[in-house]
């Protein structure tokens, strides 16, 4: 059972008053399995946290289909299994930590025993215990989003959407929002998460989709995405064009920087000291090489890149 | 729904308004002793004495209508819409919790704070003249009645806020009041000059828009038996239509007429914020 399912998700969104409609997802088909951790990936304006907002209910899409856990999205029955942290959080800042756990414990219908032993769980997990009585006004813009990730996994649900949960945090408080996806992960649930943070993502997701435009334009495993490719920065006395042009035979894309640097893609690990050997063959003046297997960076700025030309 | 309930109450306490309201109130209660002063200055007999308390009483009630008002518009203008774009809503509604339980939860919350401010200003208006040894009931009994006021507004103010924000929508609120008071007070006299079916219609529109002229009188049968001789009274001659447009009956349908507008203003709201996106 896939965990999320969109089938031709489209939004549109029309000014009020004339305008240009703006199509902020188009056609979007994603399928998330369940007990994975999913990467959401694009540029930004690519449509990420409206096609979140579409799978939690908070908008309605213009054409297509939306499932999440097997229930149309925004169903009850959905939203009881589901938690969500949104990109621009902005709670009940009156409340303190613990009485807005409180109430979104209850707002999920959990019992006062489950609720009080889970608070003093969560908060632990995003460390906060300590501040638990300080009113949410007095947090700072990290603490913020450490209460509310706390308040996305406070009812234990089986799918968790974190839109960007670590744009406030400072390293640690990244880390440490690594290992509660990782803590959700071993429980079997699904995590899907947005971040411009790629290391992050590469760290902890299994599978991702990146988008763009409103579309996907690459989904799947990482490790089958992220397979043996490598990237080669080379340093030349003077790049050439015969000596780009060998570089051509051998390497997938080549990309000069300047008069003197050309990065270029290999398929395959193997293929670097030929791609070395080429350069030396068409006359080039070899001052530096230096190659590595690409991230996720690369595929994603490849991806996006390629995209729009 | 018990949680937003709270949660309005909470936001609606924190917010200080009926604080301010209570400080205006108190200053104005202030003038209810005014005939007591008047009477002990300057004598008088205890008949000029009880006109003194009556319209002391009309006057108290008036401003507990006109600040319950005041203080449903302001909680409820800014109850959806304005609370959608700070981006509160967006972190609840997720919850499994459906958009109507939210919308009536906020109705509720908002519905029974301006009601308990308004019983407290009443029992405080009572109180004012009971010391003077006037214990009056009629406040009670126009009580039920003065309720309606803040829950007609509120509803109006909080179906605008499904799709405006907070400052459109109280403005629209008030514009709309305005309306049905400029209809009610100043069409009414001029009835001995101009076409009485024209004012009729127009009167009949600013109660489409908001019933408060029907409201007002609801309230003031319930206090007309304190106003003094002479007030209030109907001519005695003109055209029997120009006199029942002066002066119209209270009829048995308008409670239900005042009722049906705020159901349907609430269904309206409801299903507005249940379609809409939230973002
Ligand atoms: N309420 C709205 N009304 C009109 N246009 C909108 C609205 N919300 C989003 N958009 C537009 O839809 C597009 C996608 O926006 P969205 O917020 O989904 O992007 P995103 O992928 O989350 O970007 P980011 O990485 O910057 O968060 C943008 O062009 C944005 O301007
Ligand atoms: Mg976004």
């Amino acid at each position: 059972m896939w965990a999320i399912e969109t089938r031709n998700l489209r939004k549109v969104f029309r000014p009020l008053l004339g305008g240009k409609p703006l199509t902020a997802v188009d056609n979007l088909n994603l399928q998330v399995p369940a007990g994975t951790v999913f990467g959401f990936l694009g540029p930004n304006g690519a449509g990420k946290t409206t096609t979140i907002q579409i799978l939690i209910g908070n908008v309605y899409p213009t054409a297509g289909e939306a499932f999440v856990l097997g229930h149309r999205a925004g169903a009850l029955a959905a939203k009881r299994k589901l938690g969500f942290l949104p990109e621009k959080f902005q709670f009940h800042d009156f409340l303190t930590a613990e009485e807005f756990l409180r109430m979104h414990g209850r707002l999920a219908k959990m019992d006062g025993a489950t609720l009080r032993k889970r608070i003093d769980e969560v908060l632990e997990l995003v460390g906060l215990s300590e501040r638990r009585r300080s009113k949410i006004r007095e947090f700072s813009k990290g603490m913020q989003q450490r209460i509310g990730l706390a308040q996305a996994i406070l009812h234990d649900p089986d799918l968790v959407i974190l839109d960007e949960p670590t744009s406030a945090l400072d390293p640690l408080g990244r880390r440490r929002v690594r290992e509660v996806v990782q803590y959700l992960k071993e429980r079997g649930k699904t995590v899907f998460l947005n971040s411009h943070l790629l290391s992050e993502v590469e760290l902890s997701c299994d599978q991702v989709a990146i988008i763009n435009k409103g579309r996907v334009v690459k989904q799947g495993v990482l490790e089958d995405l992220l397979v043996n490719r490598s990237i080669v920065s080379i340093e030349l006395q003077q790049a050439t064009p015969q000596v780009l042009e060998a570089m051509a035979k051998v390497a997938q894309r080549v990309h000069p920087i300047d008069e003197r640097r050309v990065t270029a893609e290999v398929a395959h690990e193997d293929d670097v000291p030929q791609l070395a050997r080429a350069i030396i063959e068409a006359g080039g003046a070899l001052m530096g090489l230096q190659a590595h297997r690409e991230t996720l960076e690369d595929l994603f700025i490849q991806t996006v890149e390629g995209e729009s030309k | 729904m018990s949680v937003i309930v709270a949660l309005t109450l909470k936001e609606a306490m924190r917010r200080r308004a009926f604080l301010g309201t209570l400080i205006i109130l108190i200053g104005l209660y202030g003038l209810t002793f005014l005939p007591r002063a008047f009477k002990e200055a300057f004598g008088g007999d205890q008949q000029q004495f009880e006109v003194g308390v009556n319209l002391a009483v009309l006057f108290g009630v008036d401003m507990i209508k006109f600040f319950s008002s005041v203080l449903a518009i302001l909680l409820c203008a800014g109850a959806i819409t304005a609370e959608i774009e700070r981006g509160y809503l967006a972190a609840i509604l997720p919850r499994p919790i459906h958009r109507w339980e939210l919308y009536l939860g906020k109705w509720l919350g908002v519905m029974l704070f301006s009601a308990a401010n308004a019983t407290l200003w009443t029992a405080m208006l009572w109180a004012s003249v009971a010391v003077q040894g006037e214990p009056r009931a009629e406040m009670w009994r126009a009580l039920p009645y003065v309720l309606l006021y803040p829950v007609l507004y509120g509803t109006l103010a909080l179906a605008l806020s499904s799709f405006l924000g907070a400052s459109i929508a109280s403005m629209f609120t008030v514009a709309a009041g305005a309306f049905a008071y400029f209809a009610d007070h100043f069409l009414r006299p001029i009835a001995g000059f101009f076409d009485v079916r024209l004012l009729q219609q127009m009167v009949w529109l600013s109660e489409w828009v908001l019933p408060m002229a029907v409201l007002k009188r609801l309230v003031q049968i319930r206090v007309d038996t304190i106003l003094p001789p002479g007030f209030g009274e109907r001519p005695r001659f003109g055209r029997p239509e120009v006199l029942e447009f002066l002066n119209p009956p209270v009829q048995n349908t308008d409670i239900a007429y005042v009722g049906l507008y705020i159901v349907i203003a609430l269904l309206v709201g409801a299903v507005i914020f249940w379609r809409r996106d939230v973002q």
